[in-house]
């Protein structure tokens, strides 16, 4: 039999254990409790302010002290609260006043810290306030994908070519974990990448280039035309499919004279963002190949291609009031499921 | 016979009670890594989120486009409020499909009245089979909302049709009854920006018994004061907190809620979508394309957000609750009967050496082995071979360590999300936590049992689940 000595010993183990559980349970929610009182009444103190500082332009002394005066963590969530709200010379107000109060050299610090999660929340400080700092460059190469992710989006208010062709590499770079960052940075950055970016696009066919093709179909610039029109002659599906979105994108006539050959690529996707394309360019001419493109074999093509009809209008609706009548079953079904659509639902 | 019979029994607890005492502290001792792996985990979640700008995804044309799969089975009641509150998830690229699965009540006509339904020629590219589409609607003042209405084929038949209808990148399970926090598609989305290769993410379930509920959100936390559902808000927050986000450091999670999780809508299909002929099929369906992903290659990681992005109703009857319970339990042992070629085999990894044994021998045996334990126990006092005294401590012991980590587990939540902030919501589930182990878990094993003697029977019934429904619940203040 099991010693009840051997049971009693486990037993008070286990007791002592709960007990401990239950203590730390209970005592930290009277903590949590009394810090977070405190810290509202914090917060709300710095939050005044530094709203005074900001509004008025100027160090007020007394501010200044009352800010100085709170713990760091208090500070930094008073900062990065109201970077929420600020741009433009608000920011750059908030800025002057984080370097004089030493948020920003305290973050740069943090930038250079051996531990990630230190590194992480020293570029989101500097990122929130949009501090054109070069250590936040680096981090764009940091070895974890959170701080690169992070690193990517404070590019984003950072829109130098050097910040750029950083950025661009990141695209090229296969392991990348953090490739929504870039992409959605360089987005955000706006018309100031279509140089760097046409260019990037030039030399490059592979995984990088169908990154930068999605990135370029949210600019849209015609400076994209060229590679766009290289790209969707290459092997790698994605990439055709890509280049065929940024050709309806940028629209025009070279455009549309490439997607209507792609309506016969001999991938499925290509020839359904072909046609999805040709339907956002509202480019009726292509009306009697898209119609051809409702028999497709496939349903993703033949539904594209029915909704790009209903898109270029009254040209489109008659084809598909034409192949209501066709002896495609597949056609004419398609049709009359896109011709039954309320508006709302074409996009 | 009686002196037999009583030697029998001696013989019996001495040589099974250490056995059922050491299994006892070996899987307490297994769940203790679990913790310690879940607090490491749970620690490295919180720095990586604080702060964190989730608002840019909201703003980006970028982000993958995610198709809820809703299925309705006569929830005339409950559809509208439960649709509004989808369509207003935080999230740019989303599309809502609600599938009636054959609903008997007014569940399409409502759904046709309120949201300006129009009926569209009924095609389809039917990826797996189904049962027949009846009808299909398109919304004129939603664009991102179709609903279908098709024969009754169950739930896994319905997430197939939606299957075949969704357009986005991922898809999202989940049940009609679930709450779906305003930011949670935000939350569960992360996995699959930073990393390539994710399969499927789940995200932490709470139990919205008892708490405020408007408009299809929960608006306020509380724990339910009654005794079954106070127990599993509990039971809800170990298994996540500390089970699957303790496996998730591991690289071991082969369970995503059936309430709640998002998967690549390509690899399902891949896979087949949902099997029809099991109980299990969400645990099912996340085992095959970890299997898969293994044999074939192509992503396989299972990730586990720990944020509480979703919220269910659990059953308050024993009765409901026992059907859910051995409905679990058949489906794990279906699951893992499917899928038995895993087990300790090197093919598949982790899955294969650790994952998979732990939920042959722990998660579907410990039934059996608490059961064999207390009806050891209750013999030998029956027999005079043990005295209360042994018995009492003898149960204390095998129960006491698993008090103990719930206990833990609440400290978990506490130093995490800490939505149950007020001094009566730490009591009560302190208090849940100490009576789980006095006459609910015994309930647990009988019902988990069932399930598994129904499952050697080839029993493959549902059985109903009740819900009161959402209707505005009054939170205590």
């Amino acid at each position: 039999m099991v010693n009840e000595t051997v049971l009693q010993i486990i037993m008070l183990i286990e007791v002592g254990l709960l007990a401990l559980a239950v203590s730390v349970f209970f005592l930290h929610g009277v903590w949590l409790h009394l810090t977070t009182r405190r810290m509202e009444k914090l917060v709300k103190t710095g939050r005044e302010s530094l709203a005074r500082l900001v509004s008025s332009g100027s160090i007020n002394l007394e501010d200044a002290r009352v800010l100085r005066g709170l713990p760091n963590d208090i500070q930094q969530i008073t900062f990065l609260e109201i970077s929420r709200t600020l741009s433009g010379s608000g920011k750059e107000r908030l800025r002057f006043a984080a370097q004089k109060l030493g948020v920003i050299d305290r973050a740069r610090a943090l930038c250079l810290h051996r531990r990630w999660t230190r590194r992480l929340r020293g570029a989101r400080i500097l990122s929130q306030l949009d501090v054109p700092d070069a250590l936040v460059l680096k981090l764009l190469a940091d070895p974890h994908p959170a701080v690169r992710a992070q690193a990517a989006e404070w590019a984003a208010s950072q829109p130098s070519v050097e910040v750029v062709s950083a950025m661009l590499v990141l695209l090229a770079d296969p392991a990348t974990q953090a490739r929504f960052a870039v992409q959605n940075a360089l987005l955000r950055m706006g018309n100031v990448i279509a140089v760097p970016l046409a260019a990037f696009l030039e030399t490059h066919s592979d995984r990088a280039a169908e990154a930068g093709l999605k990135v370029a179909e949210s600019v849209a610039s015609p400076q994209f035309l060229a590679s766009a029109l290289r790209l969707s002659f290459v092997e790698d599906v994605g990439v055709r499919e890509a280049a065929a979105k940024l050709l309806g994108a940028i629209a025009g006539a070279e455009a549309a004279a490439r997607l209507m050959e792609m309506l016969g690529d001999p991938d499925p996707h290509v020839r359904a963002a072909a046609a999805s394309a040709l339907g956002r360019m509202n480019y009726w001419q292509a009306g009697s190949m898209l119609a051809e493109r409702l028999r497709d074999e496939r349903w993703r093509v033949r539904r594209e291609a029915g909704l790009a009809l209903r898109a270029i209008g009254a040209a489109g609706t008659l084809f598909l009031r034409k192949a209501l009548k066709g002896d495609d079953r597949f056609a004419a079904d398609m049709a009359q499921q896109v011709l039954d659509l309320p508006e709302a639902a074409t996009g | 016979m009686n002196d037999m019979l009583a030697s029998f029994v001696t013989q019996f607890l001495v040589k099974g009670q250490f056995a059922v005492l050491l299994y006892f502290l070996a899987v307490n001792g297994w769940y203790l890594v679990l913790l310690v792996s879940s607090l490491l985990e749970l620690r490295r979640h919180m720095l990586l989120i604080a702060d964190e700008s989730r608002h840019l995804l909201l703003s980006s044309t970028l982000s993958p486009t995610i198709s809820i799969l809703a299925p309705a089975y006569n929830e005339e009641a409950t559809i509208e409020v439960s649709l509004r509150a989808l369509l207003a998830l935080h999230y740019p690229n989303l599309e809502v499909i609600v599938i009636s699965d054959g609903s008997k009540d007014r569940t399409v006509q409502v759904l046709i009245e309120k949201f300006g339904l129009v009926a569209v020629k009924t095609i389809y590219e039917r990826n797996i089979e189904t049962k027949p589409v009846r009808s299909l609607y398109r919304s004129s003042t939603y664009p991102g909302l179709v609903v279908v209405d098709k024969e009754n084929g169950g739930k896994a038949d319905a997430l197939n049709v939606g299957l075949s209808f969704a357009r986005g990148e991922l898809v999202c399970a989940m049940d009609a009854d679930t709450l779906i926090e305003a930011d949670g598609l935000q939350r569960m989305v992360r996995p699959f920006l930073y990393a390539t290769d994710v399969v499927a993410t789940g995200g932490t379930i709470r139990v919205v018994n008892g708490s405020l509920v408007k408009h299809g959100r929960v608006e306020k936390t509380a724990v339910p004061t009654n005794f079954l559902a106070g127990i599993q808000v509990v039971e809800y927050l170990r298994a996540f907190l500390f089970g699957r986000l303790g496996w998730n450091r591991l690289g071991g999670n082969i369970i995503i809620s059936g309430a709640f999780g998002l998967f690549q809508r390509e690899a399902v299909l891949k896979a087949g979508g949902y099997l029809h002929d099991t109980v299990g099929e969400d645990m099912e369906l996340v085992v095959r394309l970890k299997r898969l992903s293994y044999e074939r290659g192509g992503p396989g990681k299972i990730a586990f957000v720990p944020d509480p992005v979703a919220w269910t109703e659990v059953p308050e009857s024993a009765k409901v609750l026992g059907r859910q319970r051995d409905r679990w339990h058949r489906g794990l042992a279906d699951v893992l009967w499917r899928h038995r070629r895993m087990l300790f085999n090197p093919r598949y990894g982790v899955t294969g050496l650790f994952v998979y044994p732990y939920y042959a021998f722990v998660e579907l045996l410990a039934p059996l082995i608490e059961a064999v334990g207390l009806f050891a126990l209750v013999l030998g006092l029956v027999f005079g071979v043990v005295d209360w005294t042994f018995a009492g401590l003898f149960y204390l012991t095998a129960y006491g360590l698993g008090t103990a980590l719930t206990a833990f587990t609440l400290i978990l939540e506490d130093l995490s999300f800490h939505r149950y902030n007020s001094f009566r919501d730490r009591a009560l589930l302190f208090w849940w936590a100490l009576l789980e182990n006095m006459g609910y878990r015994q309930l647990t094993v009988y019902w988990r049992l069932r399930g598994l003697w129904k499952f050697l029977r080839g029993r493959k019934d549902w059985g109903a689940m009740e819900r009161k429904g959402f209707r505005p619940i009054t939170a205590p203040s």
